[in-house]
């Protein structure tokens, strides 16, 4: 039993005392968690009134706006308040918790759902409510204008359960049911605003990419089960080890196997190959690409991995692939963000990036570290998209419901002078995506950055790098949208974008915050300047820069609690003390020095390019321009899935199509000619149509009894 | 009541009911009394049906109930036999169902209502015969009775070619099912005694050869109604021209007739034939589970789009029943009921699509979301439903199939393989056909175009209702899919151990380890999964 002194140190509690503890605990503790399967349905009860509203009585719920709003976010705040205290019992070290039912059976096969309440699913469920929490108060605000404002707040909520559900799942089938839902709620909400073509076109890319990872998930998880008889993660992973060690399974299955579970987070969590759905996705409205498409849903694929910890960790030749997918992806997303305008864009290539980081110290076995940085990410990430929302709501008041203008970093600049509390929180996350000590992220990386080194410098070497570009287009990001001087009236700017959109300037598109197509009449009402967004979306932001500027405190290396909390499932615990007392001060030193080093260089080098503009950015993008290029066209990888899947898709279904009519239903006009023909020519036998059947019939049976018998 | 002739009355109650509809005064002339007179009987039926199993039908119970026999024309040994087991039962409830919900869904229909009621009653009657039929002659005389009101409600109440359409209808289905008949008699004489019951044809001890040749006749008849590519090419047309109504019925019910039929006879009386076409089965199954996805993914025509999915999703039956296992026949039964459900709804909310916009081809739509919200809503759920989304049926029907295929034990690893992969495409070839056609008929900017000339106007209580109706047990078995899967479980279970005794390599290793072919031979089931940290 774990337990932490009040100086911190991680020691061994006698074992009398925990059982003693135990029992007292198990008294008072048990309802907690008997009923702890409130938390995911709390917000689906909420998610279903307000659905079965909006389908019977329309008007009335539309109109009760508010109303709706407090509605959710009370069930969701309970839901959080629930959590932290699960939170809080499971720090004291209650008992893991696992409740299970009898979900669907044939024959012997039976198979369980439940849920489970350990460390892991204890952290995630804290993170998924807070930010959530969080996200909801926001939304007030950003779709204040909005006539799906309680769709949307049906959606949010029904992602929040599907979330909860995911992260307290039992076994591979009941992870992979969420893992849908989750997929369908993104679904929804990227295509919230079904009257724009691309928002369309991203809700239906993001889904069928998810579904190509749950196709190797699937196949996964049938193996797994075709080869350990069991959906649970320990046994998956004892069994396979056994089967392995034992000869009756060849390695190379298993680690086929352990691969194609995978291809699940490579999809869910936007890694490479399978990351293109995600900048597409931030077609949705803002709180949804920070809640879904940045904090949570996307760090399901994370979770997972996580959760197969026990059968990935005994394969080190997956865990390489693990480790170097997270890693060229962490490369590739940070390496097309220097080149975006989108401020949306650029953030989602900088959350791929991020999640590559997590997805890496989770292949190097690095797996409080993977956890550590899931965390920290989840808050600082959705401060800077709920931040960027805030400019968006603000820019709009400028060039218009358009997404095209007011998301584009060409047209903003200077806006501190408007909007000091949410530049204020948006330099806060850059600092701690950054890896500047004491923020966040700068806990988390470093310690990613320090295992990776442990196992594979080359590695490592690409991790630093990224933490540079990091750094360079956060900052990049930062001094073109809040320093400088307001560019959002420079006409020709507007209308070099709007062309390049293949748009002429004065069609509007809507825009979050307005479908009320009146609002979308004229530029009336627009000001001069940005403004300001309300309380209800800076109280988010400010209350976000909180843990953004702090959590990493938890998991500091001379101290780590989040490592003696979260751990591997096999690791016993003497190992983690004894780790946590190692702690070597020159080696934090080199560490995290160099990373800090090379996020100052990344730093100095954006302020030269967009603060002080001694260097120009466009000469150097023309000195370099097939890099430049490269980057731009995102490594020309969507272009190649279009040329080869999509459009070979088609072509193949078209092919398909035309051999069903002409060849299989071919034959079968034919062969109605024929019968015409010959039914005609029956017409003459005297004898009439009737008896010639049964004849036939008669004949046929005879032949066939006597050929058989 | 336990002598109570339930099925016969369940049967003939809607047969006898039509019977009267010519002498129901109709003043205006829209046959407004003729429709609720058809909604009240289809009601009562479903009512006595819900009553006779609720309180005659035990669940344990893995053979046939609620039986009931009587000499018709003894002379020919004909005899009016009924009964129901577990792989009958849901699919009777579902008739009745899926029936009632489609004259309520016919409220529109004005044009010679009286023939068109009339009609539907008698298929309702002739549908449940089919599925409570004990003698093979009375199966195929009630599966040929109730392709005549298809074939009317196709040529008369259809579209542009509806009588190429019938026509096609008629005599593919009128050639196949004489297979029927030739492999019945052949049946019934094989041997020394001459009957027609179903359940002593299945105990008869057929030569293999004959086995196989009668299997091969019945899987024609069978695989042209479920359909089985390359059969199906009826059936877009068929769905294609049909209204509403019809094609609910049509897809909610006339092709699981065909499924129901493979297991009934192919399955459990011809256990030895089963075993040497199952791989065969499984292929075909395959075969239509990618074909189908590709071609509804090129179809541009709304109506034709479903319906191919509808064959799409019939592979998923045809592979469960030969996996061998108890969860995958179980998987099978599922996604019959589940795709009834499922069919039915989505083609009952294509209608409804096309009654706004009158055109079923997909460039001509687009962007009519804002001015019918809630059909969009509820075509999104059924669509979600349909591409197997978890929470509802169709998912927990593919499941059950994939894992008991993949653990069977009567292919070879490869081939499992092989299968396994092939038919986890269609899981991601669904959703691209299943979303883009959402995409194209709601999503994008308001189609002026077609607002000009349409009235487009949102859902009305009664379809709403429908589709909650539809929705309801979807969602619920989806969501503990015991609900459904005990009350058959007994006879799938039955079953499965029936055929595979027929396999002899699969006898040796039944029982006591249900899962012997896994490599890992302690496995029985998931018992409480250990957890981590503590």
């Amino acid at each position: 039993m774990l337990a932490v002194k009040a100086d911190g140190r991680i020691v061994l509690m006698d074992n009398s005392t925990e059982t003693i503890a135990h029992s007292m605990d198990a008294q008072i503790m048990e309802p907690l968690y008997q009923y702890a399967w409130l938390i995911p349905v709390l917000p689906l009860a909420t998610a279903m009134v307000i659905g079965l509203g909006l389908i019977s009585f329309n008007q009335v719920t539309n109109q009760l706006r508010r109303a709706n709003a407090i509605f959710v976010i009370a069930g969701l705040a309970a839901a959080m308040a629930y959590s932290l205290a699960i939170l809080w019992s499971q720090y004291h070290g209650h008992a893991p918790y696992l409740q299970t039912f009898e979900w669907a059976s044939a024959g012997t096969f039976h198979l369980t759902m439940g849920f489970t309440i350990d460390h892991l699913s204890a952290l995630m469920l804290t993170i998924v409510t807070t930010v959530a929490l969080l996200v909801m108060i926001y939304t007030d605000g950003y779709m204040a204008h909005d006539p799906g404002y309680v769709r949307f707040y049906a959606y949010l909520s029904l992602f929040s359960s599907s979330m909860l559900g995911l992260v307290v799942s039992i076994n591979l089938v009941q992870i992979y049911v969420f893992w849908e839902l989750v997929g369908m709620c993104s679904y929804l909400l990227v295509g919230f605003w079904f009257d724009r073509k691309s928002a369309a076109d991203a809700a239906q890319k993001a889904f069928v990419t998810n579904r190509v990872g749950d196709f190797g998930l699937l196949l996964g998880i049938l193996g797994l089960f075709w080869a350990t008889g069991s959906f649970d993660f320990q046994t998956i992973g004892d069994r396979l080890q056994q089967l392995v060690s034992s000869g009756a399974l060849s390695s190379g299955v298993a680690i086929l196997l352990a691969i194609l579970v995978f291809l699940g987070p490579v999809a869910k969590s936007a890694q490479f190959p399978l990351h293109v759905w995600l900048p597409d996705a931030m077609e949705g409205p803002t709180p949804i690409s920070a809640l879904i498409h940045a904090a949570t849903m996307v760090a399901a694929g994370v979770f997972l991995i996580a959760r197969m910890f026990p059968v990935f960790s005994g394969m080190p030749e997956v865990m390489n692939v693990i480790a170097w997918t997270g890693a060229f992806t962490a490369f590739l997303g940070a390496s097309i963000a220097i080149t975006q305008n989108d401020i949306k864009k650029g953030l989602a290539y900088s959350t791929i990036s991020q999640l590559g980081y997590m997805v890496m110290a989770m292949g190097v076995g690095a797996y409080s570290a993977g956890l550590f940085h899931l965390m920290t990410h989840a808050y600082f990430k959705a401060m800077l998209f709920l931040g960027s929302g805030s400019v968006i709501h603000g820019m709009e008041g400028v060039v218009g419901h358009d997404p095209v203008l007011a998301q584009d970093m060409r047209l903003m600049g200077g806006l501190r002078k408007y909007m000091p509390l949410t530049s204020l929180t948006f330099l806060v996350g850059c600092l701690a995506i950054s890896g500047i000590p004491p923020f966040a992220g700068f806990w988390s990386k470093d310690e990613i950055l320090g295992s990776v080194f442990a196992s594979n410098p080359a590695m490592w070497m690409v991790g630093w790098l990224t933490a540079g570009i990091t750094a360079f287009y956060m900052f990049r990001m930062y001094f073109s949208t809040f320093e400088g001087s307001f560019r959002g009236h420079q006409t020709d700017v507007r209308q070099q974008l709007k062309a390049a959109a293949g748009e002429p300037e004065l069609a509007m598109a809507f825009g979050p915050g307005a479908m009320d197509p009146k609002e979308l009449d004229q530029d009336h009402h627009h000001s001069d300047s940005p403004h300001e967004s309300p309380l209800t979306m800076t109280l988010p932001l400010l209350i976000l820069a909180v843990p953004s500027l702090l959590i990493g405190l938890v998991g500091t290396p001379f101290n780590n609690y989040f490592e003696a909390f979260i751990h591997p499932a096999g690791d016993a615990i003497a190992e983690v003390a004894e780790v946590a007392h190692e702690f070597d001060w020159t080696e934090f030193l080199v560490m995290g020095g160099s990373s800090i080093g090379i996020a100052l260089i990344g730093i100095t080098l954006a302020s030269l390019m967009y603060l002080q503009r001694k260097l120009d950015p466009g000469a150097i993008a023309a000195k370099i321009k097939p890099l430049y290029e490269f980057s731009l066209h995102k490594w020309y990888i969507d272009d190649l899935y279009n040329t080869v899947f999509v459009q070979g898709c088609r072509r193949l279904a078209r092919q398909v199509l035309e051999v069903d009519y002409n060849v299989v239903d071919g034959v079968v006009n034919l062969t109605g000619f024929v019968t015409m023909i010959s039914g005609e020519g029956l017409k003459y036998f005297e004898s009439g149509r009737v008896q010639f059947y049964a004849l036939i019939v008669f004949l046929a049976v005879l032949g066939f009894v006597i050929i058989s018998a | 009541m336990s002598n109570f002739p339930w099925l016969t009355t369940i049967i003939f109650l809607p047969l006898l009911a039509s019977a009267a509809i010519p002498f129901i005064p109709d003043p205006d002339g829209k046959g407004r009394p003729i429709r609720w007179y058809a909604l009240v009987v289809g009601l009562i039926d479903f009512t006595l049906m819900v009553y006779a199993f609720c309180t005659q039908y035990d669940f344990g119970n893995p053979g046939l109930q609620l039986v009931e026999s009587y000499n018709w024309i003894p002379q020919i040994g004909l005899k009016w036999s009924v009964g129901a087991d577990g792989i009958s039962m849901p699919l009777i409830l579902m008739t009745g169902f899926i029936t009632t919900l489609a004259t309520l869904a016919a409220w529109p229909v004005t044009f010679k209502s009286r023939l068109f009621y009339f009609l539907i009653l008698a298929m309702y009657g002739g549908q449940i015969a089919v599925f409570a039929a004990q003698d093979m002659l009375v199966f195929f005389l009630v599966w040929e009775l109730e392709l005549i009101p298809v074939y009317l409600l196709l040529a008369i109440w259809g579209g542009y070619k509806r009588q190429y359409a019938a026509t096609k209808f008629i005599l593919y289905t009128a050639l196949s099912s004489l297979f029927i008949l030739v492999a019945g008699l052949a049946m019934a004489f094989y041997g020394d005694t001459v009957t027609f019951d179903m359940r002593e044809l299945g105990l008869k001890d057929y030569s293999l050869g004959f086995e196989m040749l009668v299997y091969a006749g019945l899987l024609i008849s069978y695989g042209v109604k479920l359909p089985i590519v390359p059969l199906h090419t009826w059936l877009p047309d068929a769905h294609g021209e049909a209204t509403a109504p019809v094609h609910m019925l049509l897809a909610g019910i006339l092709l699981k007739m065909g499924g129901y039929a493979l297991i009934r006879m192919n399955v459990e009386m011809l256990p030895a034939a089963h075993a040497k076409f199952a791989p065969a089965l499984v292929i075909l199954g395959v075969v239509n589970i990618i074909y189908a996805a590709l071609t509804s993914y090129a179809q541009r025509n709304l109506k034709r789009k479903i319906a191919y999915s509808s064959i799409s999703h019939m592979g998923f039956v045809l592979i469960g029943i030969s996996t061998f296992t108890d969860l995958g026949i179980s998987g099978a039964v599922l996604q019959m009921v589940s795709h009834g459900l499922i069919g039915a709804s989505l083609f009952f909310l294509v209608g409804a699509t096309y009654d706004r916009t009158h055109t079923l081809v997909l460039e001509e739509m687009g962007g009519v979301a804002q001015k019918m919200p809630k059909i969009f809503a509820m075509f999104t759920a059924c669509s979600l439903a349909s591409l197997a989304l978890p929470g509802m049926s169709g998912f927990v029907a593919e499941l059950m199939v994939f894992v008991g295929f993949a653990t069977s034990d009567a292919y070879s690893l490869p081939f499992r393989i092989i299968v396994v992969i092939l038919a986890a495409i269609g899981v991601i070839l669904t959703p691209i056909y299943l979303l883009s056609m959402l995409r194209e008929i709601f999503y994008g900017p308001e189609n002026k175009e077609l607002t000009s000339h349409e009235a487009l106007v949102d859902a009305e209580p009664r379809e709403i209702f429908i589709i909650a109706c539809l929705l309801i047990p979807i969602i619920g078995i989806g969501l503990y899919p015991k609900i459904l899967t005990q009350i058959y479980d007994a006879t799938t279970v039955k079953l499965t151990s029936r055929i595979r005794e027929s396999v002899p390599t699969l006898v040796q290793r039944d029982h006591p380890n249900p899962v012997a072919n896994l490599p890992f031979q302690a496995a029985t089931v998931d018992q409480a999964p250990r957890l981590g940290q503590s």
